[in-house]
């Protein structure tokens, strides 16, 4: 492989890699496995990137779809769930909102203190989602909200999270 | 769709956030294309929801990148690798705590600085993409016009050769109704040979065209259809070999109904020029 793709590469790796490890991590709640994981998304990523489309989004959104997936997979594999304590269900959710989980944050330029602004509903949405890789069916049954008004609640906690970054 | 709906209708939060079905995405991934404010909104979504994630970092173990760049490497797609120790990851942690935590922190200060690189880097590939699409396109205006060049010069050196050709008898062939119009005519008198000169006929309509006759005993012979009456351009065409042995007694241009094969006998003779 080229010496300039690695550089371009291990640039990526160093600016993504804690946000998407931190995805990760919020879905399997194992930080070994959040890491091998990480590493398992970083090699796709690697070996897919001729497939980015910049046209489709950005990039960041390409690399958290790309690891959202795998891990999914990963948690619904037959070899997982085996010795699995997870699933889509309180588990999780209870950990979403639970910010001391122990997760060391990075926070240079302050966003936690805004972000702790934005109200609860608004965070777990965006979490559940985002975060957590649940569907639009999985968020209406797990907030008891209407599967319609999911589209609307994310819009404005997305609003509201712009908001907080201007 | 107006953009103001796409933009309000929340389908562009749910593919950022990537809830959206696989039909939805497709719709965006075109409104995107289509409108650049959608783009815009879009891009605005996808920068607050990174700046969450980054919000929420969770710095990995330095061995992750290690392993992760020996795979590579290796060339390996293999799925998972075996799990390292606890024991192991927590003691490369205390070797290098310090270090990995400004990486952390440059990372995350640079994140901005990261989208603008990655900006950056797409509009300087588009750039160097463009030039070179230019530098082909010119290569290709370039070897066009080397091409007519020479198609010209051909031209040039045919047309001196025939006119200079010590057996060659040029005939004028003069309008009937406008002497300013002709054509010459070019005969070989050695092989029989017939060239033409057209480029003083005035321009057709497009759906007719010059061919040239041969008066042979009093009967005109059709010598083809003239190609080429550009004016401007040094072009002397072939036309039908009568052979040495007959005996033309003149030459005339008809003007005939556009058509691949010559016609048996002209329609209205345009221009005569007797040897």
């Amino acid at each position: 492989m080229q010496q300039r793709d690695q550089q371009v590469f291990s640039y990526l790796y160093d600016h993504y890699a804690p946000a998407l490890n931190a995805v990760i991590y919020r879905m399997v709640e194992d930080r070994e496995l959040s890491e091998d994981l990480l590493q398992d998304a970083f090699v796709k990523i690697w070996n897919n990137f001729n497939s980015y489309d910049k046209t489709k989004g950005r990039l960041f959104t390409w690399m958290i779809n790309l690891t959202r997936n795998l891990t999914i997979d990963t948690l619904r594999s037959k070899s997982y769930k085996k010795q699995s304590k997870i699933s889509a269900d309180e588990n999780a959710v209870s950990n979403v909102k639970d910010s001391s989980t122990g997760i060391e944050k990075f926070d240079a330029v302050g966003l936690t203190k805004h972000l702790s602004n934005l109200k609860p509903d608004q965070k777990t949405i965006i979490d559940l989602a985002y975060f957590n890789g649940f569907t639009q069916d999985e968020i209406s049954k797990q907030l008891d909200i209407p599967l319609g008004t999911v589209k609307t609640k994310m819009r404005s906690a997305i609003l509201e999270l712009r908001n907080y970054l201007k | 769709m107006e953009v103001n709906n796409i933009i309000s209708s929340g389908l562009l939060e749910l593919y950022a956030a990537g809830l959206a079905s696989q039909d939805e995405a497709a719709q965006v991934q075109q409104w995107v294309q289509q409108y650049p404010e959608v783009a815009d909104e879009l891009a605005a979504i996808e920068a607050s929801l990174a700046m969450y994630a980054q919000a929420n970092a969770l710095q990995p173990d330095a061995s992750v990148k290690e392993k992760l760049f020996e795979r590579i490497n290796e060339g390996d797609t293999a799925k998972v690798i075996p799990l390292s120790s606890s024991q192991e990851s927590q003691l490369k942690v205390v070797k290098i705590p310090s270090a990995w935590k400004n990486v952390a922190a440059a990372a995350i200060v640079l994140l901005i600085g990261s989208t603008v690189f990655n900006i950056v880097q797409f509009n300087k590939s588009k750039a160097v993409n463009d030039e070179l699409a230019q530098t082909r396109q010119q290569a290709a205006a370039l070897a066009q016009e080397k091409k007519q060049l020479e198609d010209e010069q051909r031209d040039i050196n045919r047309y001196v050769e025939t006119a200079r050709n010590k057996y060659s008898q040029s005939v004028s062939v003069t309008g009937l109704n406008a002497a300013d119009s002709s054509a010459k005519i070019f005969w070989m008198k050695n092989t029989g040979d017939v060239f033409v000169d057209p480029a003083n006929l005035p321009a057709l309509p497009a759906d007719k065209q010059y061919e040239l006759w041969a008066i042979v005993d009093g009967a005109p012979v059709n010598a083809g259809i003239i190609i080429n009456t550009e004016k401007g351009t040094y072009r002397v065409q072939q036309m039908k070999a009568f052979g040495s042995a007959v005996k033309v007694q003149a030459f005339a241009v008809s003007v005939e109904p556009k058509s691949a094969t010559p016609a048996v006998t002209p329609t209205v003779v345009y221009a005569v020029g007797p040897i």
